[in-house]
């Protein structure tokens, strides 16, 4: 049995609107092994953000657990928490949320700015994580003059610098053409298998959750579906054009010679 | 600060003259100064005519500046005559006259102005050498600091004074020539403790000096002295009903323009003060204005950053950053912002207050160049002994400390003004920030 690193138990959570209560999400359980690429699905308003907030205790939940790591997070203080947002999680978003006057490599140091890592050490990790994800010689460009794929790795690179147990990724594609979208949620893919880094990805394209070991479906706060990912179940990558499998090392897919 | 301490000192020396002259004037009660239309200089000059002066605004430019020495005399006649008067104990005469070289000096005011001043290079004075006199009211000058002083018969010789012998580069036993004839000098009188410091004066007996300038049987000035206080007035009504040019001064006289003048000085003190303190409750309510208004901007600007910059205050929250680390970097940026600010505040102020104060100060320095002191050569004040007109200058100039002081008060508005701004935007909730467009 896998060790589970991300655990909810019976979550909920109630915004009030002018003394309505809105139930955004009602008692959700989930659970996620160290070392999977889970995919939460869902259509607009189900949920999907809420609850990766709540996961990523940026925000609260009304009721029920989460434990992280083995650790309750639902009830901790702020400072506790900011704690826990910068040593264990790697937040992506979808509109990748870099700082436009820092360069792609200062951008990468922020989170850890605030550990003991020294600045030259600091340094080093971000130069050495924006060539793992694929940006080795456009370390010190601005945000601006990035294309969105390459922000979005920049991205990632940042999510990755203090080594978290988990990356949580809200819709990273979303803002991406289909080249890039591809290229995004494969680096994803890459980074699971190769460094066995926990994902979990929130997204509503279901091509892009099939490149996941598993997909969760969300539908009114409500965990509704649950199902095995078409591509990695077996620790695979597929093609995203031809659908065959292909190696993490792959540059071109076998079987119809496109660019990876 | 230093503006106080030189007015302060302005005072003092006035109030110890004012007391000096009380005393001076208490000794000579009999004394009945009896003298021609005018004894002193009198200047005139002003702005030059057509240039750029304009109603309202400080003049500047070059004033000439003509000392005339008004040179009118009684003779014989008339002196025997007051001599004959009743109730007269003593009449001792005295003679004066300017030289015929003249001299100029430039004195430089604010607001680039300068004062050309033309006058006669030295004073021709003549006393009575008569022994009785001498011995009595000390007619010969005071302060012999070298060689020895007039005496009775003494004739083609006379005393300089020091301000003189060092002007001509002579010495004791020296010739020198006055109005073409020759005279040793025998003594140096310094006359630096006097309240014109820069007087130039010979002294000779009265007859030489009538000679030398054409005015045989001539004076300038009689000290009549009375038998007693009682036939003062007496004497003075006498004099003045005969000779209307003749203006006489008595003990009452010299006491009430005593009076006068330090009524005058303290108005003109008063006046400067009350204006300056004026200025200093405006510039006060300035300050506080200024205080508020930069608080109030500063609060305004970061409260704005703190709105605008919600989303990247969400996405660093997210990616671990505290709510100090948060709260530390947006009051390090209203500091930093405001301590900016605060530099070139003062780089402006050093370069604009002196200019400002020039505008402004005219009013203050009135005081100090006012013709009401320069114009009496007894008691005058030239504007170069004025403490306060330098001091006005000087105290519009920002001192370091002040510099630090402003910069202090820059940074702690600074921190002031972005603690509420950078305290919201420490408490943003990330969830909520990171949905704020």
């Amino acid at each position: 049995m896998s060790e589970v690193i991300l655990k909810a138990e019976s979550l909920s959570k109630t915004y009030s609107l002018n003394k309505r209560k809105i139930p955004a999400l009602s008692n959700v359980n989930l659970k996620v092994n160290k070392g999977e690429f889970v995919a939460i699905m869902g259509p607009s308003g189900s949920g999907k953000t809420t609850l990766l907030n709540v996961l990523g205790c940026l925000d609260k939940p009304t009721g029920g657990k989460v434990i992280l790591d083995e650790v309750d997070i639902a009830n901790l203080p702020e400072s506790e928490l900011c704690k826990i947002r910068r040593n264990k999680i790697g937040f992506v978003f979808q509109t990748f949320n870099l700082l436009p006057y820092l360069s792609a490599v200062e951008n990468v140091e922020i989170p850890m700015e605030n550990t003991k890592k020294p600045k030259s050490e600091r340094r080093k990790r971000a130069r050495e994580l924006l060539v793992l994800v694929g940006l080795a010689g456009r370390e010190e460009h601005r945000p601006q003059r990035l294309s969105a794929g390459e922000q979005q790795r920049v991205a990632i690179a940042r999510a990755l610098a203090n080594d978290p147990a988990i990356i949580l990724a809200d819709e990273p594609t979303g803002n991406l053409d289909t080249k890039n979208k591809y290229e995004i949620v494969r680096l994803l893919a890459r980074l699971n298998i190769d460094r066995g880094t926990t994902v979990v990805m929130i997204t509503h394209d279901s091509q892009v959750a099939s490149h996941s070991e598993r997909m969760l479906l969300l539908q009114d706060g409500k965990i509704t579906k649950e199902k095995q990912g078409l591509h990695l179940a077996k620790k695979k990558l597929a093609c995203p054009y031809c659908g065959s499998r292909i190696q993490p090392s792959d540059e071109r897919c076998p079987n119809c010679r496109k660019n990876l | 600060m230093a503006n106080q301490s030189s007015t302060q000192s302005l005072v003092e020396n006035f109030d110890d003259r004012i007391t000096e002259m009380q005393e001076e004037i208490n000794q000579t009660s009999t004394l009945i100064e009896c003298q021609t239309a005018s004894g002193g200089y009198a200047f005139s000059g002003g702005p030059p005519s057509g240039a750029d002066f304009t109603p309202g605004e400080p003049p500047s430019g070059d004033f000439p500046m003509i000392g005339i020495r008004q040179e009118t005399f009684m003779n014989e006649t008339t002196v025997n005559e007051i001599s004959s008067i009743e109730g007269i104990k003593d009449v001792i005469p005295f003679f004066e006259a300017s030289s015929s070289e003249n001299t100029t000096s430039t004195i430089s005011g604010p607001g680039g102005r300068t004062f050309t001043i033309s006058r006669p290079l030295y004073t021709i004075s003549g006393v009575s050498l008569n022994a009785s006199l001498i011995d009595t009211y000390q007619t010969p000058p005071t302060n012999i600091t070298a060689g020895r002083n007039l005496a009775e018969g003494d004739s083609q010789v006379l005393v300089m004074s020091q301000n003189l012998t060092d002007y001509f580069g002579v010495d004791i036993g020296d010739q020198v020539q006055i109005n073409g004839e020759s005279f040793t000098i025998v003594g140096i009188c310094d006359q630096a403790g006097e309240v014109q410091a820069e007087a130039r004066t010979v002294y000779m007996d009265i007859s030489d000096a009538q000679r030398v300038t054409d005015n045989i049987g001539n004076m300038s000035s009689l000290d009549i002295y009375a038998q007693d206080i009682s036939y003062v007035d007496g004497i003075a009504e006498a004099i003045e009903v005969t000779y209307s040019d003749l203006r006489v001064t008595t003990y009452n006289d010299r006491l009430s323009q005593l009076q006068d003048m330090q009524t005058s000085y303290e108005e003109t003190l008063t006046n400067a003060e009350s204006t300056l303190s004026q200025t200093q409750a405006i510039a006060t309510q300035e300050i506080i204005v200024a205080v508020a208004a930069t608080s109030l901007i500063i609060l305004f600007v970061m409260l704005y950053t703190v709105r605008e910059r919600t989303k990247e205050i969400g996405t660093l929250k997210a990616i671990g950053f505290s709510n100090w680390n948060v709260m530390s970097q947006f009051m390090l940026e209203g500091v930093l912002l405001s301590l900016i600010a605060g530099v070139a505040g003062i780089a402006i102020g050093s370069i604009g207050a002196p200019f400002l104060s020039g505008l402004l100060l005219p009013s203050l320095n009135s005081f100090g160049s006012s013709g009401r002191f320069q114009s009496n050569s007894q008691y005058g004040y030239q504007p170069t002994d004025s403490g306060l007109l330098r001091a006005g200058v000087a105290a519009a100039v920002p001192t370091a400390q002040l510099m630090l002081l402003g910069l202090a008060v820059a940074v702690l508005l600074g921190a002031l003004g972005s603690l509420y701004p950078a305290w919201r935007a420490s408490r943003t909730r990330p969830a909520e920030a990171m949905r704020y467009e």
